[in-house]
């Protein structure tokens, strides 16, 4: 695991989000999708997914329905609901915003001051 | 917000669901993950082992999970629950003992509170009833405090007093209703045309009654309430137009009320127009009221009762202006009262109901102190246990919501427990004669007042959490295990709050003890007064006697003649005579009579008395006591003399010093240019008119019945027979004498005596039970504090035992403890009960608030009962062996 980054608190959910958004997926498809999506550079902790899954469709921005996996077994499917959209929406916004913020600061060089 | 409530809910109802599906989904994982671990070449038992670890612990990933859906905190307070209830189970004595506590005060709370919620709190059952006022004329220096209103007031005030929107009058009365033979004796009230505009409510069918049917000629007409139109006429839609005799009369009915219509208190069946003569109306019949006809208005929104009461003193003064009568009026203090209706009807109760229910929020403080008391030992007791559980992770929060759940646990059930008393309080309020206080009727088990002793639980459980949790917090790890049993000093603290604890105790429970003493004293010194008659076996009733059929005095003498002739012929009957007011009827009306040759003092008003009109040997059969002259009898009667009898309190006010005998007087407070004078042939002893506690000393006169005939009238009868018995076989011979006639309302003298102490029994009853229950509870605090502290210093005692110290010694160190508390519970008490006898001063009767055999009896009382709680734990720490308590532990 030496390769792939430590989550920034509260990115997880925001990165749950995306992956959803992209597709139906389950718990497990999610940490695949997100691995995938960041390069296998970001490596979610097992453990906090369903916490975090459980948490959101809880919040209302994600909701789950049982159905068949690609290989016949019945699994918890989570969807994007249309609040959990606009969440999305918002918190990329956000982060795009903190990150432009961030990389503008560290890119000052000292002739700028 | 909405969608995380909604989504808990969901979760809390598919709880099963999320239970099965949570390990369904992790299992998913787990295996998938597995099997893309052989894949990429692990051997099958590296990736299942791989799999696990990088998963993490199963319980903690099951535990956040629930955690994010919120449903943690069910579990947690489930677990607290199921805590709380064991731990409970383990201490069976205290538990009954709280329980029972709970229920007792909690119980005795919702019966006073349904008492004062039925007659005090709920509004009347009209639209905004809080605009509707009574207005009443009223005397205050003739010793007439409430006369009612006139004819007069009311069609001078009708429409002429801008604070009011409408104005009307009633008068209660019964009748006899029915077809000849079968006629019952209803109760019916008379009402003017806006009456049942004024309340607000009206007639279901139909309509209310009109001006024109205001007079004699014309007043042919009734309104049924909902009760006797399902009774008589089966809920016939048609009965417009129908008749119906009443008083003799047929009467077109016009309207039927709504369903659970009551006017106050009035049990009337029948409402009837308030029919009257061009000449009752006139301005010299304004004073003549008599408490017979009462007003009700309703104030214009925005308006208030000072605005009302203003209106009506400026119209009255105006019309004061030419009324010959205006002076004597002015001197006998007389003024128009605008009063809320509401308050008015129940202003006699109201002192005595905010009493008791002083007195059992009083049981109940006495009942929570002693449960907090309880609480604190057995949180003592588990000192150790709360202080490692608080090492070992406890948080602060949890020792608190532990502290809450159990006590609103335990306040619960006994809140439950105590509804069930409650309801049977209710009963017992109702057996002991609720149901006759204004408005008593409504006192009932309600969902509302279940709620409200539910709530009332809660409240009190979350507010004995509070020192519990207090104590619990401050048990340090520390302190609490290195130190001995004792000394810590959280224990201290709570050593004092419990001393306090019981000394508020024991002043509470003497302050109620010491309340329903007066209560009792002075319900035993209104029994002793005398009524002024011997009311053992006197049976009386009353007969409606029909307008139509006796139009004219002479010809309801002839009717009384025939019954007290028929009655006297009865056997078992030793007197028999005819009163047109009994004493104790409820009845206290006064008229004015003028005495021939008394001069007004100045300052000195007409006086309002008693007049009765008598016939047959009333005086005989109640046995009144002659002071002087004689008794009035039939033949007065026969023969329209004009003779009449006074009670002493009239001759002593006109003839002081001096023999009445002989005396004239006139009826009235004026005597006209034709009246003519009675003369007074004989003296008899005052009776208590209004009920025993009445000491107005108003005076009476007994005029011989023809001059005072009435509608109604009062059989009284002296027999040896029971009330019942003798008042069928009086029934079927008034029937006998005239179908039309009927009778009823039979009740011995001695149980109207009764029931007009009612007032004052069942709350000296209700105050002895509960200040019984304060005393027992009071003992149960004293004995458990003072047992507990003996526990708690058992190795003590034994090494003072063992180094030589006498079980005396040990005996007086405890008693003089429980002394200490003892001596400042009794101070402060007696200081509270006066206090308290103060606040009582408008129900007590001939006992001072202050009654020095009551204070030191009941001081006495609850010292004894808490010497005896102390002296068997101080034995039992006299009598610790030395060597138990020290090996122990």
């Amino acid at each position: 695991m030496g390769k792939t980054a430590d989550l920034l608190p509260g990115t997880l959910d925001m990165l749950i989000l995306k992956a959803v958004s992209l597709k139906p997926l389950h718990g497990y498809g999610v940490l695949l999708r997100i691995r995938q999506i960041s390069g296998d550079a970001l490596d979610i902790p097992q453990g906090s997914l369903y916490p975090a899954l459980y948490r959101l469709e809880h919040r209302g921005l994600i909701a789950a329905d049982w159905a068949q996996s690609e290989n016949n077994r019945r699994a918890k499917y989570y969807t994007l609901t249309a609040a959990g959209h606009r969440r999305l929406r918002e918190e990329t916004a956000g982060w795009n915003r903190l990150v432009s913020a961030i990389g503008a600061a560290l890119n000052t060089t000292p002739d700028e001051v | 917000m909405f969608q995380r409530i909604r989504s808990l809910f969901r979760g809390l109802a598919s709880r099963s669901d999320f239970e099965t599906g949570m390990p369904e989904e992790l299992r998913f994982h787990l295996e998938q993950y597995t099997d893309d671990l052989i894949r990429s070449g692990m051997s099958p038992e590296e990736a299942a082992r791989r799999a696990r670890l990088e998963f993490g612990g199963m319980n903690t990933v099951k535990a956040d999970c629930r955690q994010a859906r919120g449903l943690h905190l069910f579990d947690e307070l489930g677990r607290e629950l199921h805590y709380a209830f064991r731990s409970l189970q383990k201490t069976p004595g205290f538990t009954t003992t709280a329980l029972l506590t709970l229920a007792l005060c909690l119980g005795s709370n919702v019966t006073i509170f349904a008492v004062i919620d039925a007659i005090l709190l709920r509004p009347l059952p009209f639209p905004d009833p809080g605009r509707l006022v009574t207005i009443f004329n009223t005397y205050p220096k003739a010793g007439v405090e409430r006369d009612g209103s006139s004819l007069t007031n009311y069609y001078e005030r009708r429409g002429r007093i801008p604070a009011c929107s409408s104005l009307s009058i009633y008068r209660y009365g019964t009748t006899t209703v029915g077809e000849v033979g079968s006629t019952e004796r209803e109760p019916i009230t008379q009402v003017s045309p806006g009456f049942f505009s004024t309340l607000g409510v009206g007639p279901a069918i139909g309509r209310s009654f009109t001006d024109q049917e205001t007079t004699y000629e014309t007043d042919d007409v009734v309104i049924l309430t909902d009760q006797y139109w399902r009774k008589h006429f089966n809920a016939d839609p048609h009965v417009l137009g129908h008749r119906i005799r009443v008083g003799g009369f047929p009467r077109t009915i016009v309207g039927v009320l709504p369903p659970g219509f009551r006017f106050l208190s009035s049990e009337a069946r029948l409402y009837l127009p308030l029919a009257s003569r061009p000449e009752d109306r006139a301005p010299s019949q304004r004073h003549s009221g008599g408490n017979v006809i009462q007003t009700i208005a309703r104030l214009k929104p925005g308006a208030t009762i000072a605005q009302a009461q203003a209106q009506i003193d400026t119209q009255n003064t105006t019309l004061e202006a030419d009324d010959p009568q205006a002076k004597m009026m002015a001197d006998a203090g007389f003024r128009s009262l605008v009063v809320s209706l509401h308050a008015d009807h129940v202003a006699a109760i109201r002192p005595t109901l905010v009493l008791l229910q002083a007195g059992v929020l009083a049981l109940l403080l006495i009942g929570a102190v002693n449960l907090i008391n309880l609480l604190l030992i057995r949180a003592n007791g588990r000192i150790k246990q709360t202080a490692i559980r608080q090492a070992l992770g406890a948080s602060r929060s949890y020792i608190v919501s532990e502290a809450v759940v159990e006590t609103t646990l335990l306040t619960l059930a006994g809140g439950i427990l105590g509804l069930i008393v409650g309801a049977g309080g209710i009963r017992l309020v109702a057996m002991l004669g609720a149901d006759r206080l204004p408005l008593g009727t409504q006192i009932a088990f309600s969902a509302k007042l279940a709620s409200f002793g539910l709530l009332a639980a809660v409240v009190i459980g979350v507010v004995l959490a509070v020192p519990i949790a207090w104590f619990n917090l401050r048990s340090h790890l520390t302190n609490s295990i290195q130190s001995e049993t004792r000394g810590a000093t959280t224990s201290r603290a709570a050593q004092r709050l419990r001393h306090g604890f019981i000394i508020t105790q024991i002043a509470l429970a003497l302050v109620l003890l010491a309340a329903s003493g007066l209560l009792g004293l002075s319900l035993e010194r209104a029994m002793a007064v005398s009524p002024g008659f011997r009311p053992d076996q006197v049976v009386t009733g009353q007969v409606s006697v029909p307008w139509n059929r006796y139009p004219n005095a002479l010809a309801r003498i002839g009717l009384t003649q025939r019954l007290l002739n028929e009655i006297s012929h009865q056997p078992g009957v030793t007197a028999a005579g005819i009163i047109n007011n009994v004493p104790f009827s409820g009845n206290t009306g006064k008229s004015a009579a003028s005495v021939k040759g008394h001069v007004l003092r100045p300052g000195e008003s007409p006086r309002g008395h008693y007049s009765y009109g008598v016939d047959g040997d009333y005086f005989a059969t109640m046995r009144f006591t002659l002071r002087e002259g004689r008794f009035l009898t039939a033949d007065d009667s026969h023969r329209s003399s004009r003779v009449c009898v006074v009670d002493e309190d009239f001759a002593r006010y006109y003839w002081p010093g001096t023999s009445a005998v002989g005396r004239q007087l006139f009826e009235g407070s004026e005597p006209g240019p034709d009246s003519e004078a009675f003369t007074v042939v004989g003296v008899v002893g005052s009776v208590k008119q209004a009920g025993l506690t009445d000491e107005s000393a108003q005076g009476a006169v007994y005029y011989p019945y023809v001059f005072r005939t009435d509608d109604n009238l009062y059989l009284v009868v002296r027999t040896g027979i029971r009330a019942e018995v003798a008042g069928r076989t009086l029934q079927s011979l008034v029937r006998r004498i005239d179908p039309e006639l009927s009778m009823n309302d039979f009740r011995s003298m001695d149980d109207r005596i009764a029931d007009s102490l009612i007032a004052r029994r069942s709350p000296a009853l209700l105050a002895a039970l509960f200040s019984g229950i304060a005393l027992l509870l009071t003992v149960i605090g004293t004995y458990g504090v003072l047992s507990y502290a003996v526990t708690q210093r058992r190795r003590e005692i034994g090494v003072r035992i063992a180094l030589g110290a006498r079980p005396g010694q040990i005996r007086t160190q405890f008693l003089s403890l429980a002394l200490r508390l003892l001596s400042t519970g009794i101070v402060l008490g007696v200081f509270g009960a006066w206090f308290a006898g103060q606040a009582m001063r408008s129900v007590l009767f001939h006992v001072r608030p202050s009654n020095m055999p009551i204070l030191g009896g009941t001081a006495a009382v609850v010292a004894l009962m808490s010497v005896v709680a102390c002296l068997v734990p101080s034995q039992r720490a006299a009598r610790t062996s030395p060597m138990e308590a020290l090996t122990e532990l």
